[in-house]
């Protein structure tokens, strides 16, 4: 068990330090950072934004209108990271599709396939180092939200704010370990990246699909969606099903990707 | 310490290798040498457990390298064809994460890290991004890698492709000293590599293993069938009777001949199966008042022994190996056969 968690260690350390050792990875950082504060700022305090609306409901409420009670706070929140839920899922196929191509282009697989380490052990530790990796982009994003909805009145609860960011951490690991999968069956990094693309807007599409399917069908699939759960998340409908498909995913991620590799060794030529 | 027998490798319907069987004995070097595309680094691979066989078994420590693949991972250090290198990484962090993937404990770990920079003469540039190296640093980093954590067995691919003449004999240094503590298997196509760093050599053509020897044999078996090039001045008839009446000629062919001033010169390459044949040559040339102007060994490239290996019956090569065995041909010619195979 040490063993087993030393060797994930190793592959962790050694995948971050790549990270912040490529510039690419920075840059990735500086247009997610610069999307989301463009959105956030469209989406707070811009002319029909947040603040704007919540001005004109007060105004409308001083003078006497009959309103149902609307939590600004929430509004904002639940507006931004369901934009974020979109943007991402440009951002992730690009930090996953070196996963495993530069392994096999390098020829350093060679190196992991001959260690007395388990593919299991390998696909966890790059999983967790590029989960580690989107969560430092997500970070910043938390922290100026944060700020904002300090001024909120009445103040909103801290799991109201927590679980739709654990929902974007999940639906980005969920989506990262599939696109480490298919890193992991080319050597080319760009087809690694359209690939994992592809089979995102599968995903999104199924979420549309499930909704016209009629009876078992539809309702299997809207279960499988990732989007769905992870609106769920944002609207803070935390559900332990939910939680489940998103850890499946996950798992199913590793699984394949170990299988993967186990396939790869044996038929290479 | 290691036990091939009858491996064998297919893709698709093509044999890589075909009914493979050797052993190594524990602190012994053993040279794996043939041309390229001959299977050697199928072999390997097969050995790292990086591939599995089509058929036969290879064990190492007693570990079958397939179906015990943790147990002989644990034991082998692999330099494979092309060094496995992060280039993101410095030599040092990249001989820390390799120590940390097989297994070196977390307190041996700097000083492993160490033994195998200086091993590999790489300690001033340690903090040096790999990205950063020539090719013959990253071979060395390469090699390193594969003896940081200690392994009782070292299978090294193609060793010192890549390094300068000087590195080279650094790293045949290097493999030397690791017999006797380490069970080391290298491959090469280059002939002196195996003469001058390993104890036994296996020989590998088409994917078949066509002998396997101590070096020592090897090198008087390669110059048991020699061949000398001479330059004569002369008549050319007469020096034709001469040469072919030598003892233990077996091959006579005129190259050229060329006038000079002096008369003609004429060139010849002569085969001879004799142990002295030098001396014989010279001695009946002197006493039939033939003139010298050149006399060559012919050495014989990789080529030659491939030929004579896989055309030849076995038998007679045995023959061979044990009438020859003139003493002088092992030590001052060994160094400089020609590293011929492309």
């Amino acid at each position: 068990m040490n063993v087993l968690l030393a060797n994930i260690f190793a592959i962790y350390r050694r995948e971050l330090q790549s990270y912040f050792a490529a510039p690419w990875a920075y840059v990735i950082a500086a247009i997610f950072w610069a999307i989301g504060a463009f959105l956030f700022t469209i989406i707070t305090f811009s002319d029909n934004g947040i603040i704007a609306q919540g001005q004109i409901y007060d105004m409308q409420v001083q003078a006497g209108g009959q309103l149902p009670p609307i939590d600004f706070a929430y509004e904002l929140i639940r507006m931004f990271l369901s934009t974020l839920g979109f943007i991402v899922l440009f951002i992730l196929p690009i930090l996953s599709m070196g996963l495993y191509t530069e392994e096999r282009k390098r020829g350093t697989l060679e190196l992991l396939a001959t260690s007395p380490i388990t593919n299991w052990a390998v696909a966890v530790g790059k999983l967790l180092a590029v989960v580690t990796f989107f969560a430092t982009l997500i970070l910043p994003l938390m922290v100026y939200q944060a700020i904002v909805l300090s001024a909120a009145n009445p103040p909103i609860q801290p799991l109201v704010f927590l679980w739709p960011h654990l929902g974007l951490l999940l639906l980005g690991a969920a989506v990262l370990s599939l696109g480490m999968f298919i890193s992991s069956l080319t050597d080319s990094t760009i087809v690694a990246a359209i690939a994992t693309f592809g089979l995102l807007v599968v995903l999104w599409l199924m979420d549309t699909i499930a909704d016209r399917l009629p009876g078992v069908l539809g309702t299997g699939l809207a279960h499988l969606s990732l989007l769905k759960h992870y609106t769920n998340l944002v609207l803070g409908i935390v559900d332990t099903s939910s939680l489940m498909v998103f850890g499946s995913y996950i798992f199913l991620g590793i699984f394949l990707t170990a299988q993967s590799i186990e396939a790869f060794r044996f038929q290479r030529s | 310490m290691i036990e091939v027998e009858h491996l064998s490798k297919l893709y698709g319907a093509t044999p890589a290798i075909q009914d493979i069987t050797f052993s190594v004995e524990s602190g012994e070097i053993l040279g794996f040498l043939g041309p390229n595309g001959a299977g050697k680094t199928t072999t390997m691979r097969i050995l790292s457990g990086y591939l599995p066989a089509s058929g036969g078994t290879a064990k190492i420590a007693g570990f079958e390298v397939h179906e015990q693949s943790m147990e002989v991972r644990q034991r082998i250090g692999y330099l494979p064809e092309n060094p496995p290198l992060y280039l993101d990484m410095t030599i040092e962090a990249f001989l820390d994460f390799v120590a940390r993937i097989k297994g070196v404990s977390a307190g041996d770990r700097a000083n492993r890290v160490n033994y195998a920079l200086e091993k590999c003469n790489l300690t001033e540039r340690r903090k040096t991004l790999i990205r950063k190296l020539s090719k013959g640093f990253r071979q060395r980093v390469g090699i390193a890698q594969a003896i940081v954590h200690d392994p009782p067995v070292i299978i090294l691919d193609e060793p010192t492709v890549g390094l300068d003449p000087r590195q080279i004999i650094d790293v045949r240094n290097l493999i030397k000293g690791l017999a006797g503590d380490h069970t080391v298997i290298l491959s090469t196509h280059i002939l002196p590599e195996v003469s001058m760093t390993c104890d036994r050599v296996a020989i590998i053509n088409r994917g078949q293993v066509v002998a396997t020897n101590r070096t020592e044999e090897l090198t008087t078996q390669m110059f048991a069938g020699s061949a000398y090039e001479l330059e004569l001045d002369g008549e050319i008839e007469q020096a034709r009777t001469v040469l072919s009446q030598v003892k233990g000629v077996t091959d006579l062919e005129q190259l050229s001949s060329v006038s000079h001033s002096d008369g003609i010169h004429s060139y010849w390459r002569v085969r001879s199966d004799a142990p002295d044949a030098g001396r014989e040559l010279t001695i009946a040339l002197v006493r039939n008042g033939l003139h010298l102007y050149e006399m060559r060994r012919v050495q014989a490239s990789l080529e030659d022994v491939f030929l004579q290996l896989t055309t030849e019956e076995k038998t007679e090569i045995a023959e061979r190996i044990e009438a020859d065995s003139s003493p002088e041909s092992l030590n001052s010619d060994a160094v400089s056969i020609e590293e011929g195979m492309p």
